[in-house]
């Protein structure tokens, strides 16, 4: 797995680039959760190209999502692969996110 | 309906593997198991299924079985067939009763950032079973179920 970041339509978005397993999870826990201590509140998370996401990673999003929301901000999925949304699905974890079909829908969103 | 050939009874199509307890094991394992896969011909929904289960099994044997004791191993066993695959993790831990764990898509649940492995498994395979105190899950999915 890859990460990465880049500022669009005002908020950090972190692209997830690969297969996000265990051992990648703490490499993006460093990146979203480094990001929202350092200031971000409004956070995009782009899944064009990623392939694959384990739970220790959905903890991660969720993780994130907590913290930015208690700083009046959000953490928003964008376009995801059909097996991650077939994933947060299973998970009901399309009843917390707000999934926006790219980074552009996520991003326009006051 | 004709029987399926499970790798059971044929002894070339077992791999066993014993893992210390550090998550980095995990990743050459199931990148192994997903070469199998591959060269059996299965596509990319049941790869992505086997390797979901394969991983959170592996996880959970290790964090929560194991508590991530480096003295303790965790046990892999997998042989697949082009009808089916099999996965067997045992970890050295104390068992738990599956039964006991939270819904985690239950709405109370949902903001809970972990407690998703076992019904991931339960999801994405054919079967899921415990043997032992809970300390050994048996996974099996089917190539057409």
């Amino acid at each position: 797995m890859r990460i990465q970041t880049r500022r669009e339509g005002g908020c950090q978005v972190v692209a997830i680039l690969g297969s996000a397993d265990t051992e990648a999870s703490l490499v993006l826990r460093e990146a979203l959760l480094g990001a929202i201590e350092a200031g971000e509140t409004r956070l995009v998370c782009d899944l064009r190209e990623a392939d694959f996401l384990c739970s220790d990673v959905l903890g991660v999003l969720i993780t994130a999502y907590l913290k930015a929301r208690g700083r009046g901000g959000f953490v928003r999925l964008a376009d995801p692969t059909e097996p991650l949304r077939e994933l947060l699905k299973t998970t009901r974890l399309d009843h917390l996110f707000d999934i926006y079909s790219d980074v552009t829908a996520a991003t326009a969103r006051p | 309906m004709p029987s399926r050939r499970r790798p059971s009874g044929d002894s070339q199509a077992w791999t066993e593997k014993t893992l210390p307890t550090h998550l980095g094991a995990i990743r050459p394992v199931v990148a192994e198991l997903m070469v199998r896969l591959r060269d059996l011909g299965y596509d990319e929904d049941h790869r992505f299924a086997v390797r979901l289960a394969t991983e959170e099994a592996l996880v959970n044997a290790m964090k929560h079985g194991n508590r991530m004791d480096p003295s303790r191993q965790v046990r892999v066993r997998y042989g697949a067939t082009p009808e089916c695959v099999e996965i067997h993790v045992a970890d050295d831990g104390a068992g738990f009763n599956p039964a006991s764990v939270p819904d985690p898509t239950a709405d109370e649940n949902l903001r809970k950032p972990c407690g998703r492995g076992i019904m991931l498994m339960r999801s994405y395979m054919d079967e899921v079973s415990y043997s032992g105190s809970g300390q050994e899950v048996h996974m099996l999915k089917y190539r057409n179920p």
